[in-house]
């Protein structure tokens, strides 16, 4: 499809660990425990007409299999490059983007990750500028590369670096 | 200090104030404190809380018993007004401010926690002083000064006296700029003010404001013609909450003037709270023209700006509308804004416009939709009803974003985004064609890039004026 070109990369996007995926999709269990929950109470209540907790019941179940299914699509979606000036990072299916941000731009570079994360050996490099807007985070890496990563745009951000 | 000469624009103005000694009092070490006065101006200006907190927890007593209740009220404000005096005595005496040996600007501060924060001038964004409203009873001022970075960047001192106000926020300026400690107050030429009946005009005109009140009236006619006095509550909504901006920002911007000085421009302006602020040449990150329909049969624009460090506030997340100009005749504005941003030519820009295919996309505005670059800025337009027009220039532009929506994916368009530091101003270039919108994204970081390298506007007084 031609919209895909102004959203590829010359030199190639590197992807996220699928472990991603993995991390998400607990998440998701997390939340759809609740949902089913609510679901249970609603067929337990005597109430509530029958047909009207099936509907939910089965909009849960759908939406559950959907979300499951676009976490895979988004997490490979994600993806990022190092250009010589600048990193890029791409990512979204249905509403995509492509974030250009120049080294010398950079004010500090996180490294995060959550319980999840953690557990699965996953972790997100988040690039801050001056602009609140730029919103430049790359999840599901190795902690290594995480690290690698952080210390490479650290170093070019420092050489490439002018005020504000 | 103040100069006598110059007719202080900011002042006493209300007639009210106490005479106030202009005393920094300063320790051997040339620390210096707040003026004393600081914790009374503090305990009164509480005083309208204290008054509330004793009308909603007394208020039923009050009806009942009459004189008693009204004298137990009445300590209940005092008691509050001490207190709030007495801690914000501690905290006048921890207070200290001074320059060190580096040229940065130190504050010490604290009562329970104490702070010790070193501001670096060489990133400094802005100085800005008010007076609210009690501190304007003591003829006190208070002084902001913020510095580029991402956390908690920027300094309150409260309270000093007017010229004391004036003379640090000059002798911050001038450090800033390279200058010697002492540069004395810079002299300033004035612009630019604002007619209060253009004030007026121009708030109750603006797209949002104006279709409300239109909806007001329609509502009232039916409402009248129907008896259906229901419409009335209504009414108090749509009606009501414009004219409650209207009001608001007619108080804030009263009597709004623009003068130049070498700092930078300054503007001045407020009723019942006068603001002073000074913009510096070269931090000024991006600027926006607006522009409702009614106000173009008077061919009036508003210049909103970002400026790095100031649309926050402590907790991070304001997003106060910081203004050039509330309203001005567009060759006003234009030559305000190439005061800050020199050698901004609008006129000469080849604008490349969004395909008519973005019609689908965005049905009222797609004519509009346009972006634009020479060597210097990048440029974007949007807007039908109200017209927006962009600038930003390429030394600072933080980062470059290309989005697409599903409803932009299917007519293969997406949009550009160059990002600034917070504030009011977004430059996006919509619905473009796709790849277009890239290639653009593509040329601006590299236009970025190549920018930043010459730049030297951040040290404006050192580079040749």
């Amino acid at each position: 499809m031609a919209a895909d070109i102004a959203f590829t990369c010359a030199e190639g996007w590197t992807p996220v660990s699928s472990r991603l995926s993995t991390a998400r999709r607990i998440t998701l269990l997390l939340v759809y425990v609740l949902v089913a929950g609510g679901v249970v109470i609603l067929l337990l209540v005597p109430e509530v007409p029958a047909w009207v907790s099936a509907v939910v019941a089965a909009a849960a179940v759908i939406s559950f299999v959907w979300l499951w299914w676009l976490i895979g699509r988004r997490v490979r979606s994600f993806g990022y490059a190092e250009r010589d000036d600048d990193l890029l990072v791409t990512s979204g299916i249905l509403f995509r983007r492509l974030v250009i941000v120049p080294y010398g731009r950079m004010q500090l570079v996180d490294v995060k990750a959550g319980p999840i994360d953690r557990r699965l050996g996953i972790t997100t490099v988040q690039l801050h500028t001056a602009a609140a807007t730029t919103d430049a985070a790359i999840p599901g890496l190795t902690p290594q590369d995480a690290v690698a990563l952080r210390d490479r745009l650290a170093r070019r951000g420092e050489q490439r670096s002018t005020g504000l | 200090m103040s100069d006598p000469q110059r007719p202080s624009a900011i002042g006493d103005d209300l007639g009210l104030g106490a005479f106030v000694p202009p005393d920094a009092t300063s320790d051997e070490q040339g620390r210096r404190h707040a003026h004393p006065v600081t914790p009374i101006v503090h305990g009164v200006a509480a005083l309208p809380f204290g008054i509330a907190f004793a009308f909603v927890s007394l208020g039923g007593v009050l009806a009942s018993i009459g004189i008693g209740a009204f004298l137990g009220a009445v300590l209940v404000v005092v008691i509050i007004g001490l207190l709030v005096t007495g801690w914000s005595y501690l905290a006048w005496r921890n207070l200290w401010y001074w320059f060190d040996d580096d040229g940065d600007f130190r504050v010490d501060s604290g009562v329970v926690t104490r702070r010790q924060r070193r501001l670096q001038l060489s990133r400094l964004q802005a100085v800005d002083v008010a007076q609210p409203l009690f501190a304007r009873l003591f003829a006190m001022a208070e002084v902001t000064i913020e510095v580029a970075g991402t956390g908690d960047s920027r300094v309150r001192l409260r309270y000093l006296t007017l010229g004391d106000a004036r003379a640090l926020r000059s002798e911050v300026l001038a450090r800033a700029a390279g200058l010697g400690e002492e540069a004395g107050e810079a002299p300033e030429a004035p612009i630019v003010q604002v007619p209060h009946r253009d004030l007026a005009v121009s708030l109750l005109a603006r797209s949002v404001t104006a279709g409300l009140l239109l909806l007001t009236v329609v509502i009232f006619l039916f409402t009248w013609r129907i008896e259906g006095w229901g419409g009335l509550g209504v009414m108090a909504l749509t009606g009501g909450i414009p004219i409650l901006v209207v009001v608001t920002e007619f108080i804030r911007y009263f009597g709004f003037r623009v003068s130049e000085s070498p700092d930078g421009l300054r503007l001045r302006f407020g009723l019942a709270r006068t603001e002073t602020r000074t913009v510096p040449p070269g931090r000024v990150q991006a600027i926006e023209f607006v522009e409702p329909l009614l106000w173009r049969r008077w061919g009036w624009v508003r210049v909103r700006v970002n400026i790095a460090g100031v649309n926050r506030d402590e907790s991070g997340g304001s997003r106060q509308e910081t203004l050039l100009i509330p309203v001005a005749p567009r060759e006003v504005a234009v030559d305000l804004v190439q005061r800050v941003l020199p050698g901004l030519d609008l006129e000469s820009l080849q604008w490349h416009e969004a395909p008519p295919r973005a019609r689908w996309r965005a049905p009222v505005q797609w004519r509009r939709l346009a972006v634009a670059w020479d060597g210097t800025i990048l440029a974007s337009r949007r807007g039908r009803i109200t017209r927006r027009l962009a600038v930003m220039p390429h030394a600072r532009t933080q980062s470059v974003r290309v989005t697409q929506g599903p409803w932009e994916r299917a007519l293969d368009l997406a949009s550009m985004h160059a990002d600034s530091t917070p504030g009011p101003v977004r430059v996006a270039a919509l619905h473009l064609d796709a790849v277009f919108a890239r290639s653009v994204a593509d040329d601006q970081a590299a236009r970025a890039r190549l920018a930043r390298g010459t730049d030297t506007s951040t040290r404006w007084a050192q580079s040749g004026e």
